[in-house]
C-alpha cells in the first residue's frame, strides 16, 4: 500500500477533530457569558463546562486513535 | 503445576504495568505516611506542612463530592481522591523519562471498569430488583440496544485516558526525533563530533507542561467529575424532589 495514502486517510480522519474543537469553543463561549450574566452560578457553570469539553472532545480523541492506528496499522503493514 | 511455578518470576510485563505497580507502591507508602502523621497530630493546634495541604486538598473534594452529588454519598471523596492521585501522577512521572502507565491500554481500562462497577453497584443499591428494568427501559424490543449503550461510559473514559496519555507520548517522541536529527545535521561538522551538542532540551520543558502537567490536570478533574456524575445519576429521582421540599 503507498504511503501517500495512508497519510491522506489519518488527515481525513482527523477532520473530526477540527469539528469537535467548533463544539468545544462554543460550549466555552456560551458558559463564559452566562458566568457574566450571573456570577453567583460561575462555580457551577464552571464545572458544568468542564464536563460538557470533556464530553465533547470524546469525539476529538476518536478521531486521534483511528488517525494513529491508521497510521501505525496501515502503514506498517505495507 | 511446574508451568506455572516457572512463570511465576518472569517479569515479562511491559514497562507500563510494571512502573503502574511501583507508583501503587509509591502511594501506598505516601497514604501511610500521612495516616500515622494525622494520628500523631494534635486537634487543637494548626496542621503544619504536609498535613495543611491534605486537609485544604480533602475538603475541597469532600466540597466537589457534595456540590454534585448531594449528601448521601458521603464516603465517595476518598475513591474519588485516590483515582485523582493515581491519574495525576502517572501524568507526573511521565516526565521524569519513566513510560506513563496510561499510555498501555489495560491500566486506564481497569480505572474506568472501577467506575463501571461503582456506577452498577449503585444502581442495585438504590432499585433493588428493578435494577433489571433498566433492559428493557420503554419497550422489551429496546433489550439489545440497552445492552450495548450499557458499555457507553466504560468506552469513553477507557479511551478518554488512553488517548490523551498516548496523543501526549506521540507527539513528543515526534519532536523529540526530529529535534535529533535536526542537531545531528547542523552541529555534525564540529570537532566534538556528531550528538555532542542537543537542541532538544531548549524546546522540549514548554511542550511537557503542557502534555503532562496541563493535560494530566485537566484529564484528571474531568474523570473526577464523570466518575461522581454517573454515579450520581443512578440514584432515582424522587428523593432528590423530597429533599427539595424539605428545604423549601
Amino acid at each position: 500500500m503507498d504511503v501517500g495514502l495512508v497519510a491522506i486517510g489519518a488527515g481525513i480522519a482527523m477532520i473530526s477533530a477540527g469539528c469537535s474543537s467548533i463544539g468545544e469553543g462554543m460550549i466555552a463561549a456560551k458558559a463564559i457569558e452566562g458566568m457574566y450574566r450571573n456570577p453567583e452560578m460561575a462555580n457551577k457553570l464552571r464545572s458544568n463546562m468542564i464536563v460538557g469539553i470533556a464530553l465533547d472532545e470524546t469525539c476529538g480523541i476518536y478521531s486521534l486513535l483511528v488517525a494513529i492506528l491508521i497510521i501505525f496499522v496501515l502503514g506498517a503493514a505495507k | 503445576m511446574q508451568e506455572i511455578f516457572n512463570h511465576f518470576f518472569d517479569f515479562n510485563l511491559p514497562g507500563e504495568v510494571i512502573m503502574s505497580l511501583i507508583l501503587v507502591a509509591i502511594l501506598i507508602i505516601l497514604c501511610v505516611v500521612i495516616f500515622i502523621l494525622v494520628k500523631r497530630a494534635d486537634p487543637l493546634k494548626k496542621p503544619k506542612g504536609l498535613l495543611s495541604l491534605v486537609e485544604i486538598g480533602v475538603e475541597k473534594v469532600d466540597g466537589l463530592v457534595e456540590d454534585n452529588m448531594g449528601k448521601s454519598f458521603p464516603n465517595f471523596g476518598a475513591y474519588v481522591i485516590a483515582i485523582a492521585l493515581f491519574i495525576f501522577f502517572s501524568f507526573i512521572i511521565g516526565i521524569m523519562g519513566f513510560p506513563n502507565p496510561l499510555c498501555y491500554v489495560g491500566v486506564p481500562l481497569s480505572l474506568a471498569l472501577c467506575t463501571f462497577v461503582m456506577i452498577h453497584a449503585t444502581s442495585v443499591k438504590y432499585t433493588k430488583w428493578k435494577y433489571f428494568k433498566r433492559y428493557v427501559d420503554p419497550i422489551p424490543i429496546f433489550l439489545p440496544v440497552n445492552l450495548l449503550s450499557m458499555w457507553a461510559p466504560l468506552l469513553s473514559l477507557t479511551l478518554r485516558l488512553f488517548g490523551n496519555a498516548f496523543a501526549g507520548w506521540v507527539l513528543l517522541s515526534i519532536v523529540y526525533w526530529a529535534l535529533g536529527s535536526l542537531s545531528n545535521l547542523i552541529f555534525a561538522s564540529l570537532p566534538m563530533g556528531p550528538g555532542s551538542i542537543f537542541i532538544a532540551p531548549l524546546v522540549t520543558p514548554i511542550l511537557h507542561a503542557y502534555f503532562d502537567v496541563f493535560s494530566g490536570a485537566i484529564q484528571t478533574l474531568v474523570f473526577m467529575f464523570l466518575s461522581m456524575l454517573f454515579v450520581a445519576q443512578e440514584k432515582p429521582e424522587e428523593e432528590k424532589v423530597e429533599e427539595q421540599m424539605a428545604l423549601a
